[in-house]
């Protein structure tokens, strides 16, 4: 007899999931072989199983057989789920795992298949040549991964989940994972390490941009001029260089007028007390006007060889990733351990209260906005090295771009919350979608549509999360 | 230490003037006669009645969304998609005519009522699920313009009746059409935020949302009410660029949020909410579009304009914020 230390957990439906999940899964992997689609013949998955199976060394090289090991895993940890709800905690994390492997082992087996032919999901995509027992046991596999979400648990046991799992930033690197899965299944050209090695470096700049903004959002202001003065910073690199600058001087230029420019912002946000939404909206104005009248709209070419830093590749990875890695390790520990940092929150959270505890309000602002032109600075260059010619006008709306990444992150725009993983994670993310969309075939003309949604639903899970934890 | 009397019942006229003088508008008021005296000094095509009616054809869109603007404003919020719902409600009111062969008249309420109802969505999450307006507006300014995208496949309609161009392009009473709907608009809604109890409601939301629901006030409503009305006004705008304009693309309005919010709040609407009035927006709106337009007849490169406008919004806001803590001193 076990004494009843506190209140026994009731059991509740949800403590049924895995049991159900597995044998779905184990079901379906057993009709598999079986089904025959009268329009296309036999299953693709049992043709492909049948060819390895005579091909090759026999039962257990196709990686799909492990499916149902997994699937029986998962059936043992449901069935322990639900003679012992109280261990429910370290139960749905061991079903996540198995779940996991169910995923990987498709991704694995579906890795060394040859594309299909064309079929009505477009060229080359296996997405039409499957049969539903495939989906299901996908779709079984993905819910026993993502079943740890939700909460079965009493309020103090759920509380210690949440905090490891249910912050903004697992939200968004599941959400990263789970995108990666499923356009990598779709079309595995996706995982190709050039497509997804592309999508890092070309958007690193964006990412490193967004820190600053990260840090500018947290204390509760906001920056909207970055746009153009990401453009600008890059043609003055770009001309210093031509004009016979050696490259780590062009390189260095822009941090330092990012930084005054920031400074002089922060200036009137701090001194001359102007909001800085209004400051940012008459900066961008200039700069853009600036930008137009002394370039004529006339691009950089001809920079040496020896300038491109954004096409390094130190150590073979791409200097971009290093680059966007290291700061935003850098920010993360320095906003969370520095006196500094930890002040840029108090700001935010409750201006009044931080300058009762004696912050000085000006400094940090000052502060906060020239670290800002410093990352915008750094932005500007990994932009301006990417490619063989400069640009004048920088990608449309990027400031728009830099703002939805960090606010996507989960930096509240009210100030005082957010991290710099966050914003990172969901500069990846937002471009991952992009780039996904055009792999799943979605039509060029609703790729900002659907990426709309997206942003929309970010959001909308980030709140409901956030309800949820208040409970 | 000059009349420190606690509010004289009956001022004097240049007690008035004064105030009237240095209140928000009254010093915008200045600024922009100033720069329309200088202007008219550089160039003598500036200053003619031809010029300045032309002027009133362009700002029209952005005045009628300023409008609204105004108000979300002075509720502590923001709209950043009203370019993408004029953008939206064009498309549509161009595809519901080509593509789906409405008669115009039922596209152009379609269209209208497409962008009401963007802007509906927009206060039904700010208000029911609590998302933050700035949040909300930029996640529907990517999905408006997207979906104004997806529908219109990148194609332009074009070809409309010549009665449809009486509202962009055609004069009445020898002033622009949609210079009246302007007029209109100004007159009626500046009074319903000066002088009835909707208008009150949004300066009590603004200045503490917390104190006005615990005032009984149907905060909610009223919010839901502006995002709505947003749509509405950005629609609007919207059938009179196609109008104007004669044909519908996808990206029309880009940007536009920009220059409505300069608008704003170089006309003395506090970005915190609480204080601004309508007569402080349009001053914005006109001073903006004269600059540009004065700039450019003066001889100055079109794109140098949108230095001046920079840092005329600036150094507006600083004068202003000069004056007011002047004021509040004294």
């Amino acid at each position: 007899m076990r004494v009843a230390k506190s209140a026994p957990v009731p059991r509740r439906p949800i403590h049924y999931v895995g049991i159900i999940l597995s044998l779905v899964i184990i079901g379906a992997y057993f009709t598999l072989p079986f089904v025959i689609q009268p329009e296309r013949g036999p299953s693709t998955v049992a043709v492909l199983t049948e060819s390895k199976k005579a091909n090759e060394l026999g039962l257990f090289k196709t990686g799909l057989e492990l499916i149902p090991l997994a699937a029986l895993g998962i059936l043992l940890l449901g069935v322990w789920n639900v003679i012992a709800p109280a261990a429910s905690r370290a139960i749905s994390l061991l079903m996540s795992v198995a779940g996991l492997l169910v995923v990987v082992y498709y991704i694995n087996f579906f890795r060394d298949t040859p594309l299909g032919p064309p079929n009505e999901w477009g060229e080359g995509s296996i997405l039409g040549s499957l049969d539903i027992a495939f989906w299901i046991m996908l779709v079984a596999g993905i819910l026993a991964v993502l079943q740890i979400a939700i909460p079965r648990a009493l309020p103090d046991e759920r509380y210690r989940i949440t905090k490891l799992f249910g912050n903004q930033e697992s939200v968004i690197l599941f959400g990263l994972l789970f995108l990666i899965f499923i356009v990598g299944i779709a079309n595995p050209r996706f995982l190709q390490e050039r497509n997804i090695s592309d999508i890092l470096q070309g958007n690193a700049y964006i990412a490193v941009a967004a820190l600053g903004m990260t840090m500018v959002i947290v204390t509760g202001n906001i920056d909207i001029s970055v746009g153009s003065l990401v453009g600008l910073l890059a043609v003055i690199s770009g001309r210093l260089v031509v004009a016979g600058a050696p490259s780590p001087i062009a390189w260095l230029i822009p941090l330092f007028i990012g930084a005054g420019i920031g400074g002089f912002i922060g200036f009137l946000v701090a001194y001359l007390r102007i909001p800085s939404i209004v400051v940012t909206l008459g900066m961008l104005s200039i700069i853009k006007g600036i930008l137009i009248i002394w370039t004529a709209g006339e691009r950089v070419t001809d920079m040496p060889a020896d300038y491109h830093l954004s096409q390094m590749r130190p150590l073979g990875i791409p200097m971009p990733i290093i680059i966007m890695v290291l700061l935003t390790i850098v920010v993360v520990l320095w906003m969370r351990y520095s006196a500094t940092g930890r002040a840029f929150y108090a700001l935010g959270g409750n201006a009044e209260a931080a300058r009762l505890s004696g912050l000085s309000q000006r400094r940090l602002l000052m502060t906060v906005f020239t670290l800002n032109g410093v990352f915008v600075g750094i932005a500007s260059v990994m932009y301006s090295t990417q490619f063989q010619i400069i640009q004048v006008t920088p990608p449309p709306a990027l400031e728009l771009s830099i703002i939805t990444a960090s606010v996507v992150g989960g930096v509240s725009i009210l100030g005082g919350t957010g991290t710099a993983i966050g914003s990172t994670l969901a500069t990846l993310l937002l471009n991952f979608i992009r780039s996904a969309m055009i792999f799943i075939n979605v039509s060029p003309f609703w790729l900002k549509a659907v990426q709309g949604l997206l942003i929309l639903a970010t959001v909308l899970a980030d709140l409901i999360r956030r309800r949820r934890q208040r409970l | 230490m000059q009349e420190t009397t606690p509010a004289p019942r009956n001022p004097t006229v240049s007690e008035k003037l004064r105030r009237l003088i240095i209140s928000q508008e009254g010093v915008l008021f200045l600024i922009m006669l100033a720069s329309v005296l200088f202007l008219a000094t550089r160039t003598d095509k500036f200053l003619t009645v031809d010029n300045l009616l032309q002027q009133g054809r362009f700002m029209t869109e952005i005045g009628l969304i300023a409008i609204p603007m105004t108000y979300i404003i002075i509720t502590g919020g923001i709209d950043l998609s009203v370019g993408s719902i004029l953008g939206l409600a064009a498309i549509v009111l161009g595809w519901t005519w080509q593509e789906l062969g409405f008669p115009l008249e039922l596209a152009i309420i379609t269209a209208i009522i497409s962008g009401t109802v963007a802007g509906f969505v927009n206060g039904l999450f700010i208000v029911r699920v609590g998302v933050p307006p700035l949040i909300m507006t930029l996640a529907t300014l990517a999905l408006y313009r997207g979906l104004a995208e997806g529908i219109s496949e990148a194609r332009s309609a074009r070809g409309y009746p010549e009665w449809f161009f009486q509202l962009g392009q055609g004069e009445f009473l020898g002033i622009p059409t949609q210079l009246w709907l302007l007029i209109f608009a100004v007159i009626i809604f500046g009074i319903v935020l000066a002088r009835t109890r909707l208008g009150r409601a949004l300066y009590a939301i603004g200045n503490n949302e917390t104190g006005a629901r615990f005032s009984g006030l149907t905060v909610n409503r009223h919010l839901l009410f502006i995002y709505t009305f947003s749509g509405f006004m950005s629609a609007v705008a919207g059938y009179i660029f196609v109008s104007r304009v004669s044909t519908t693309r996808s990206d029309m309005g880009t940007g536009m949020e920009l220059d409505v919010i300069a608008a704003v709040v170089l006309g003395g609407t506090s970005i915190f909410g609480g204080a601004g009035s309508v007569p402080g927006t349009i001053i914005g709106v006109v001073l903006i579009q004269l600059l540009k337009n004065g700039l450019v007849l003066a001889g100055v490169t079109s794109d140098a304009t949108i230095v001046v406008i920079g840092s005329v919004l600036i150094f507006a806001i600083l004068v202003n914020n000069f004056i007011q803590s002047r004021r509040g001193e004294g």
